[in-house]
């Protein structure tokens, strides 16, 4: 128990000398430590307080240094997505020129094409309107077995279709020396009703009835006349040539001859004159049909041609 | 619904109106009446109203002058498009024909393309 009471003794009695120490200092010193310790605690709070200035100054500044990094960084941000919008944009832009150049690409394949169908369809147009032409001479022709009609169907044939204006049809006697005129329109007929053949100068006709090669007229149509025909063209009978049409002069307005008229011709070469000798033959057997039971006893075989029965 | 127009053609040469209704045939939603000659003709427009006359001049018993002017004095057909088809040469009578009240004319020989494009002229049709 005495021993844990010994230093509280020891401090009491230090403390007690301090203060008698103390006591015995003067009071001007006393009085001049306080104000020194004044002094340093008011340096202590100017300071302090100097320092919180400071300290507050600083923060202001860096506060406004980030609210400034972030404008700057909203900014920068900004830039980066409508620098991306541009990408976008550019992106979008080279897009639609492709897409315009391939929708120009077949705009121009469209009018080419169309073009190309409007040409056709020009053309089919013309197949078409020649095709008409010849199933109307075709079926004009042989649409009957009266002479006079197949005459004149012939000639409204070349007339209407071709464009003749004056014109001769002939056809051979049995003994192939004359040329006789059967039809013909605006032609003085009793000069032209007969032409003989092999004469030392045939004519144009006559060269065409030997060799049965058609004859056209080259260059302007309107020069044409009697002795310069437009146009002569062989009647063909099987192989054998058993007349001639002869275009002595074409409407003014008809300047040259066209493909139609060509085929045309070529139509009226092989059937005018199977239409005529037809109803020459019809109108040789007094107007009378055949009697259809006497087609069943009638050769299989094509008859021989009228070329190799005349030999 | 498209339109159907009526056509009457009135041609003595049988091949030649053989040749017209062909060519008529492919202009679409054309009903063509063929008449013989002029006579015919009229007989054929006597009520009936057509949208479009196609004649020839030349014909038998009564031309296609008469006829035209026949049909312009018929309060009936009196506005009805007038097509008249006419031979070279025949200038007067094509004049006579376009001063009687005819519209237009064809000259012979008659391409079936130009009939066509006359017709639809004429008469007012697209294509």
């Amino acid at each position: 128990m005495a021993d844990t009471n010994q230093p509280d003794m020891k401090k009491k009695a230090t403390t007690k000398r301090d203060a008698k120490r103390k006591s015995e200092r003067p009071a001007s010193s006393r009085v001049g430590d306080r104000a020194r310790i004044e002094t340093f605690v008011q340096q202590f709070f100017r300071k302090g307080a100097q320092l919180t200035e400071e300290l507050l100054q600083e923060n202001d500044q860096l506060r406004r240094l980030h609210l400034q990094l972030e404008a700057e960084n909203a900014k920068l941000r900004t830039q980066v997505s409508s620098d991306n919008a541009m990408r976008d944009l550019l992106r979008k832009i080279k897009q639609l020129e492709k897409e315009k150049g391939d929708l120009l690409s077949h705009i121009h394949e469209a009018e080419l094409q169309s073009t190309r169908f409007g040409a056709r369809f020009h053309e089919m147009e013309e197949e078409l309107s020649k095709l008409a032409n010849l199933y109307v001479a075709s079926y004009q022709l042989h649409s009957t077995l009266d002479v006079q009609l197949v005459v004149k169907h012939l000639k409204e044939l070349l007339q209407q279709l071709v464009g003749a204006q004056r014109l001769a049809i002939y056809m051979a006697d049995t003994a192939r020396k004359y040329l006789l005129l059967v039809a013909s329109e605006q032609i003085d007929e009793k000069k032209y009703a007969r032409m003989s053949l092999g004469g030392e100068e045939p004519s144009v006709a006559e060269r065409v009835f030997l060799t049965g090669t058609e004859y056209i007229a080259e260059g302007a149509l309107a020069k044409c006349n009697e002795k310069a025909p437009a146009a002569v063209l062989p009647l063909r009978f099987d192989d054998q040539v058993v007349g001639v049409i002869v275009i002595h002069s074409v409407f003014e307005q008809k300047t040259s001859f066209q493909q139609v008229d060509f085929e045309l011709f070529k139509m009226l070469g092989a059937h005018a004159a199977s239409a005529l000798a037809g109803a020459m033959l019809y109108a040789a057997a007094d107007a009378r049909l055949p009697d259809a039971t006497k087609l069943s006893s009638m050769p299989k075989n094509p008859l021989p041609s009228s070329a190799s029965r005349s030999t | 619904m498209s339109t159907e127009y009526t056509c009457l053609v009135v041609e003595d040469s049988p091949m030649m109106r053989q040749l017209l209704v062909f060519a008529l045939s492919r202009v679409k939603n054309l009903k063509v009446t063929e008449a013989d000659d002029g006579v015919d003709g009229l007989r054929k427009l006597a009520g009936n109203k057509f949208d479009l006359i196609l004649t020839d001049i030349n014909m038998p018993i009564m031309d296609g002058l008469k006829l035209v002017k026949r049909v312009r004095s018929d309060p009936m057909h009196k506005e009805t498009p007038i097509i008249i088809i006419t031979t070279e040469g025949s200038t007067e009578d094509r004049q006579r024909a376009l001063q009687l009240g005819a519209n237009a004319y064809i000259t012979k020989p008659i391409q079936a393309p130009q009939v066509i494009a006359k017709v639809k002229e004429l008469l007012k049709m697209g294509g």
